[in-house]
């Protein structure tokens, strides 16, 4: 069984004019699969979709075996703290009026309690989130900060903290590293990759970046216009069975 | 060189501001716990005193003593004034929360009730509303709150609209907590520096209206220590006896000019430090 | 021929100095870019260059366009020079258009400014000009609420073109767009730049953009520059550490796999 998978899954936000089309793709535990497109090419949409924050017009979105598509907020709430994302935008992603700690501990202060981690001691939210910290490399002085006092690699390295501070199965990466500077990037991505060795997590790693994508995930899909238009192995890049498109983006990369 | 300027401003400010309220204090004492005078007691013997050590403000045209009265007032008063604005901002920013939350038909509807209420000016509203039901203090402040809870509907729903689109209030979604948590732990704190603000500059204009709709008669009645209906009284006497209108007129003044004060004080608070970092 | 020269520039805010004793040259025809990251002054340099500095901000040195200092030249002179000879790109391309005017409104107003011609020559001139940008003609008639980023940024690219400028300023012009259109937007430049023959002078954040295109490279790190060379020899053998680090983050396609098995030294000079 499959920890995400998604069959034949179509959107459109207006008759007309669609914005996923035939989109099936699986994803399997401790895997990293990157989705490279252009901006409108709807992965932001498609994230949107597998963290159930809109619906789909037709197909299913299965997480391990469960479908979770055009459910009510109800019925997805337990399965929310499987699924975490860290978004683009370091400095919207976290509360300007609240401290740090208050924005890392919101998933274990909403769930805490059904929980029991593998990898992490919280006993208590003091523990918890020195832990977490430790995790992505950040002195936890800075838990008593605001978010405006944190550069843009810092705040980006306490929203991941913040996704896997449950341990989900899944975390959904929407362009996580766009908004930083070169050197933080790659800083960044490292740490993804070490935490997703050392916690078990899978990644869906979506990004207009071919070189970041190439870097991280060992499957990558290529999206063009609501369709996933070639999908492979990451060590298959070059291979010249690629899609006239992905070797149009290979080209641009290079 | 600048700083230093500012930090003898800012303390100059906070000892002047303490003087003059340990003043205040001090001769609330003296007039509550020394002199103990009843504010409506009528002595037609005692009126029109000048300043003494009893009547440190002299006696009005019934006799009675001023001073006692001018602090009562200043309860009244302000204390009509804090419950007006309290009401209204009970009644507008969840309104205003909801209607930005909500957002499609609930957030039109509820608009649009606003901007009705917000085609009439309050003193009009003041004056046929007294006119409707008879003068007195209830319906003044009726007339103040259906007037004022506009602004902190709108107010409210603005902060909430901007903030509700970021992404850590997608993130407290993704995180389960329901609607309800959202709004108290994620939006409460944008709106409340918001509203103190606009809160602290309406109270000044609340007093104004209190006083000024008293004076003509709207509003609180005599004999109640209402500045305003002070005022009113003292009107006869403003040649011979023109301190009976100094004084009430002093002190809605002061009570204002204050207020304002408090108010930008709050707005450098709020915007300097957490607005502008942002 | 040197076209532009500029010798010790230094600029200031107070007594705080963003970009400190900065000296480099552009041939004629020549790729200059000068890489860094926020706040390493590589775009007050541009600035400075073109006369574009807040009121608050003096600029020192100089800058000398063929043979004349332009930081010494008054506002007019400056006027005549930009639009003909010196042309600029900004990253903000939705700002560099009125809302409410069509594209080919502001092509208009442009080519009124500096050409003598007719209606009907100057809408061909416009058009053709979208046309070398990979655009279509009828773009002409669109607001640019209307046209996506990258369609935006080419139009400005047009614009900028239209006069056959000498020296083209191009301050991180793909800095706003995801990477697969800044890329097409960067091949579209260097092809142009080609046919053109013009200079440029391209500041960027991304080392990335640099690897196919510049003749020459300068990186910039708090205000100053660290390195300085044709391109060859900056990839090749990087001087300074800040530069490796920034190479080391941006390694070609065929190497990314391998960008994060890398050493684990902690890095310096990130966030």
């Amino acid at each position: 069984m499959r920890l995400l998978q998604l069959n034949d899954v179509q959107k459109s936000y207006q008759p007309g004019i669609p914005v996923l089309t035939d989109i099936n793709f699986s994803l399997d535990r401790k895997e990293c699969v990157g989705i490279v497109g252009e901006s409108g090419c709807g992965k932001s949409t498609l994230a949107r979709c597998i963290l159930q924050l809109e619906g789909l017009d037709q197909g299913e979105i299965l997480f391990e075996g469960t479908p979770l598509h055009n459910k009510t907020e109800r019925e997805i709430r337990p399965y929310r703290r499987q699924l975490q994302t860290v978004m683009q935008n370091p400095a919207s992603s976290l509360n300007p009026k609240l401290k740090i700690r208050h924005s890392l501990m919101e998933p274990f202060r909403q769930y805490g309690a059904q929980v029991s981690l593998t990898h992490f001691q919280h006993g208590s939210e003091e523990q918890l989130s020195r832990q977490l910290m430790e995790a992505v490399e950040l002195s936890p002085d800075l838990l008593s900060r605001y978010p405006h006092e944190l550069s843009g690699g810092q705040k980006q390295r306490i929203s991941i903290a913040r996704a896997i501070s449950l341990e989900p199965a899944l975390v959904v990466l929407d362009e996580p590293t766009s908004s930083l500077d070169v050197l933080t990037q790659m800083s960044i991505l490292k740490l993804l990759d070490h935490l997703r060795d050392a916690l078990d997590l899978s990644y869906l790693f979506i990004s207009h970046d071919l070189l970041a994508i190439q870097a991280l995930s060992q499957k990558i899909l290529v999206m063009k216009e609501g369709q996933i238009v070639d999908r492979f192995e990451k060590d298959d890049l070059f291979a010249h069975e690629r899609h006239p498109y992905t070797k149009q983006l290979v080209s641009l990369f290079d | 060189m600048t700083s230093r300027l500012t930090i003898n401003r800012t303390r100059a400010t906070k000892v002047f501001l303490s003087a003059f309220l340990i003043l205040i204090a001090a001769i609330a004492v003296y007039a509550f716990l020394i002199l103990k005078h009843d504010p409506s007691f009528v002595d037609l013997n005692e009126r029109l005193l000048p300043m003494s050590w009893q009547h440190p403000f002299g006696t009005d045209h019934l006799g009675r003593d001023m001073l006692t009265r001018i602090l009562l007032g200043f309860q009244l008063t302000v204390g009509y004034g804090f419950l007006a604005l309290l009401l209204a901002v009970a009644i507008g920013v969840p309104i205003g929360v909801i209607a930005g939350f909500k957002g499609g038909l609930v957030d039109r509807l509820l608009m649009r009730v606003a901007d009705a209420f917000l085609a009439f000016p309050d003193t009009v509203v003041a004056i046929v509303l007294s006119g409707l039901l008879g003068a007195g203090i209830e319906n003044l402040l009726l007339a103040i709150i259906l007037v004022k809870w506009v602004n902190y509907a709108r107010l409210a729903r603005s902060t909430v609209v901007t903030e509700r689109q970021k992404d850590y209030i997608t993130m407290a979604k993704i995180n389960g907590l329901s609607e309800w948590r959202i709004m108290w732990k994620h939006l409460f704190p944008h709106l409340i520096g918001h509203i103190l603000v606009l809160a602290s500059l309406d109270l000044g204009k609340i007093i104004l209206l209190i006083s000024s709709l008293s004076y003509i008669g709207l509003g609180a009645q005599p004999p109640a220590p209402e500045w305003g209906v002070m005022l009113n009284e003292a009107r006869p006497y403003f040649q011979t006896v023109p301190a009976l209108m100094i004084y009430p007129g002093l002190a809605i003044v002061t009570v204002v000019l204050f207020s304002n004060l408090f108010g930008d004080y709050l707005r450098d608070k709020f915007d300097v430090k957490k607005e502008v970092a942002e | 021929m040197t076209l532009l020269s500029v010798q010790n520039l230094t600029v200031q805010v107070g007594d705080a100095p963003l970009v400190k004793d900065v000296s480099f040259e552009i041939q004629k025809g020549e790729w200059l870019a000068i890489i860094g990251q926020s706040g390493s002054g590589k775009s007050v340099t541009a600035s400075a260059i073109g006369r574009l500095l807040a009121p608050n901000l003096k600029a020192q040195g100089k800058a000398l366009y063929n043979g004349k200092d332009i930081l010494q030249f008054g506002a007019k002179e400056m006027r005549r020079l930009r639009g003909t000879s010196i042309s600029y790109i900004f990253q903000d391309y939705q700002g560099s258009f009125t809302p409410f005017h069509t594209i080919g409104r502001h092509f208009e107003e442009f080519l009124k400014a500096h050409f003598k011609l007719s209606k009907t020559q100057r809408r061909e001139m416009a058009e053709q000009a979208l046309v070398s940008v990979g655009l279509q003609p009828e773009m002409y008639t669109r607001y640019p609420f209307q046209l996506s980023g990258g369609q935006l940024q080419r139009s400005s690219i047009a614009l900028a073109l239209l006069t056959k400028p000498d020296l083209v300023i191009a301050d991180e012009p793909t800095a706003a767009l995801d990477s697969i259109s800044a890329f097409k937007v960067l091949r579209l430049l260097a092809d142009l730049q080609q046919e053109t023959g013009c200079a440029m002078l391209f500041i960027t954040h991304d080392l990335r953009h640099v690897r196919k295109h510049a003749d020459q490279i300068i990186v910039m790190k708090e205000g100053a520059v660290v390195e300085k060379g044709d391109k060859q020899s900056v990839l090749d053998q990087p001087q300074h550490a800040y530069t490796r680090s920034l190479m080391t983050a941006s390694p070609s396609l065929s190497a990314a796999s391998q960008l994060l098995k890398g050493d684990d030294t902690s890095c310096v000079y990130c966030n």
